[in-house]
């Protein structure tokens, strides 16, 4: 446990905020970050979003509030996190990507860091503003979510040690993975299903006959 | 003498209650009508509400002694209330007294110049501002225009024009007339939009033309499409308009079969460009919320409108028989009716009148016209959303309260009264009014008043507690670099000892 959650390992993530490129090297090569940090920041995302939804301010927010619900939100943002980075990993394996996969879960969950803070800041500054000062937040919550994005992008290519046009093509690719790893799930949740009605019915059969 | 007062209350409490179950209720209640009135809002949910206008019983050719209405397809009051039926497949028209209860007159022919000249298929009346009658007499392929006792005025046929097709085929369905005496019928597949005749009779063009748009899926399907493939496909034809009817500033209101459901009814200027304000939903096409499959799926199909003054114009969805209703600005009020067979239902609903305080339905097939009169809670949206369009939002608010005692969910009363309380300087609930109301313009507006006050009222102590926190952290900085600038020096040293 210590190895995870030692004050040195948290404080490095905030670190990683300010020297994206130098601390995800580190990370990479001398093992300064946490896999279960990370996801603790995807998880504080996950809540961050739901309230922004609910929470923030009248004049700003067009969110059905009977629509949210926290408990799915974050079942939805752990399942694509963990598609992404299954994606990115099972592509950069086939490209020569130098960042094993505990590399980037913490390059990605790292970079919601910046989103987190922003987007928390955004909802409380919504409730003081009104429609023409809207700006301000969607100001701050546009510079939160583009920083954590760009963090997330240079994460991923310090680790697999890329040129800029290969974490872009890389990237692109990710996207292309996700959406097959989508397909081969669901399939297999079919296939499953066959079998398990195939035995269900062999079952009902014997229970009818005796 | 407490409790004595206390008995007293629980005997006025239980008169209150007596007198409540003895008296009968206006029929306000759901249950009991067959159809449910609601509406939909902001989050375009459907909002059940109290009923806005109940079955006031029906009117059939019999009851009135004029013989079995068959078929009738149109009708139209004239200012004095009387009401002139196309009973088309009679081959005439029948005129009401405003009563509804007997036969003022049945044309069924007229003499032209001498001749004696019957209808055939009078599909579309129309009674114009100068009280003259006009009949789209549709299988004779002419408007007959008369005077209101039956003598004739004259006759609009044939039109002339090049920008008219060679073989027009010139089928009246409905016709209206405004004020100078321009003539707008609905032609059978006539999809260029409705055609305009002068006051003399001559034809002036088309009007409030429907663009076709496709949409870019269908336009890469056209291009995959081989030529066989093409031609089988369905055509991309303009729908064509279904009803008509004018307001006095010669606005024509048309109502058209939109497959998107946003747009049923069409709001034309003089110009014929489309006007209408489509409303805080960015819909003016019936429901929101259909089915996807079964009888009662797909948008709804607009087969009559009717102005209705200041503003509110009803449209009559001839696929589930509901009659929607809609303000100025687009902001759906009610929605009522509905298909049945029991009283104040519908079969075939086909065209659709209204008087200040009555709404009048056609049925093509039972042949009877339904009527339904205006509740408390539809009279009193109806007064306040006519105040609003004069202007007087100070006086609606009378009305918009008793809307709120009658339906707290009513989002329009909400904003009225919102807005009330803006104007009045009770920003606060103003703010409460104008979120029930959904409106986020005026709830910034007054949100932002409402800073401002309470900023400016305690503007004295804010700046007090930043200035005594300001100071404070001063002192605690200096305090703090005094008494450890000593240890921050020995750790200093001592990394440099471990570099060398």
């Amino acid at each position: 446990m210590k190895k995870y959650f030692s004050g040195d390992k948290w404080k490095y993530a905030f670190y990683t905020v300010s020297h994206p490129m130098d601390a995800y090297y580190e990370i990479r090569h001398r093992d300064r970050g946490s896999v279960p940090i990370a996801i603790i920041f995807v998880i504080l995302f996950s809540f961050t979003f739901s309230i922004n939804r609910i929470g923030a301010s009248f004049v700003v927010n067009d969110t059905d509030p009977s629509t949210v619900n926290a408990a799915t939100e974050l079942v939805a943002v752990l399942m694509l996190y963990a598609l992404f980075c299954i994606g990115n990993w099972s592509i950069t394996c086939l490209m020569q990507g130098e960042g094993r996969l505990k590399d980037i879960t913490i390059a990605i969950g790292y970079g919601f860091i910046p989103m987190i803070v922003c987007i928390n800041i955004g909802t409380i500054v919504s409730q003081a503003v009104a429609k023409d000062e809207a700006a301000f937040y969607y100001l701050i919550c546009g510079i939160g979510i583009a920083y954590g994005l760009v963090m997330m992008f240079m994460g991923i290519m310090t680790v697999h040690n890329y040129t800029l046009g290969k974490a872009i093509l890389t990237v692109i690719l990710t996207f292309v993975a996700m959406l097959i790893i989508i397909f081969l799930v669901l399939l297999f949740i079919d296939l499953i299903n066959q079998v398990f009605s195939f035995f269900r019915s062999i079952y009902q059969e014997l229970i009818y006959r005796t | 003498m407490r409790r004595r007062k206390t008995y007293l209350k629980l005997a006025a409490l239980c008169m209150a209650a007596l007198v409540a179950a003895l008296v009968p209720m206006e029929s306000l209640y759901a249950d009991e009508l067959p159809y449910e009135t609601y509406t939909y809002d902001y989050w375009e949910n459907i909002v059940i509400t109290p009923a806005a206008y109940v079955p006031a019983g029906s009117v059939t050719g019999t009851d009135v002694g004029a013989g079995e209405f068959s078929e009738p397809q149109d009708f139209c009051l004239d200012d004095d209330g009387n009401l002139y039926v196309a009973d088309t497949g009679n081959n005439r028209i029948v005129v009401l007294d405003p009563t509804y209860s007997e036969v003022l007159q049945v044309i069924d022919s007229f003499d032209m110049r001498g001749t004696t000249s019957t209808f055939d298929a009078p599909y579309g009346v129309c009674v114009s501002e100068n009280g003259q009658l006009y009949i789209a007499d549709s299988n004779n392929r002419r408007v007959v225009v008369l005077e209101l006792n039956g003598d004739f005025v004259k006759i609009i046929d044939n039109p002339q024009s090049e920008i008219l097709e060679d073989g027009f085929d010139f089928v009246p369905l409905k016709v209206t007339v405004d004020y100078a005496d321009r003539v707008y019928v609905i032609v059978k597949n006539a999809f260029e939009g409705i055609l305009v005749f002068e006051n003399t009779g001559d034809f002036t063009g088309y009007f409030g033309t429907i663009d076709v748009t496709l949409t870019l899926w269908e336009k890469f399907w056209r291009r995959l499409a081989s030529k066989q493939e093409r031609a089988k496909s369905q055509l991309y034809i303009p729908t064509e308009f279904t009803g008509i009817d004018i307001d006095s500033d010669g606005f024509v209101y048309a109502s058209n079969i939109d497959s998107e459901g946003e747009q049923g009814v069409r709001r034309l200027n003089p110009r014929g460009e489309d006007v209408i304000q489509k409303g805080e939903n960015g819909n003016v096409g019936g429901d929101i919320v259909t089915g996807t499959y079964g009888t009662y799926s797909g948008p709804s199909e607009f087969t009559d409108v009717v102005y209705r003054g200041k503003g509110m114009y009803s449209a009559l969805d001839r696929k589930r028989g509901r009659i929607f209703t809609y303000d100025k600005e687009g902001n759906l009020l009610y929605i009522f009716g509905g298909l049945g067979s029991q009283e104040g239902t519908f079969n075939t609903p086909i065209a659709i009148e209204s008087t200040d305080s009555q709404i009048l339905v056609l049925d093509a097939y039972y042949g009877s016209i339904l009527l339904f009169d205006a509740t408390e809670y539809g009279q009193l949206i109806n007064d306040a959303v006519g105040l609003r369009y004069d202007g007087d939002e100070t006086e609606a608010i009378a009305k918009w309260e008793r809307v709120l005692e009658l339906n707290e969910n009513n989002e329009l009363a909400n904003t009225g009264i919102g807005k009330a309380y803006l104007t009045a300087g009770d920003n606060k609930t103003a703010m409460k009014y104008l979120k029930l109301g959904m409106n986020r313009k005026y709830y910034s507006i007054a949100w932002k008043r409402y800073r401002n006050e309470i900023l400016s009222n305690n503007i004295g102590w804010i700046l007090t507690v930043i200035i005594i926190v300001i100071i404070l952290l001063i002192v605690y900085f200096r305090i703090i670099r005094r008494h450890f600038g000593k240890h921050k020096g020995e750790k200093k040293k001592k990394q440099e000892g471990l570099l060398t």
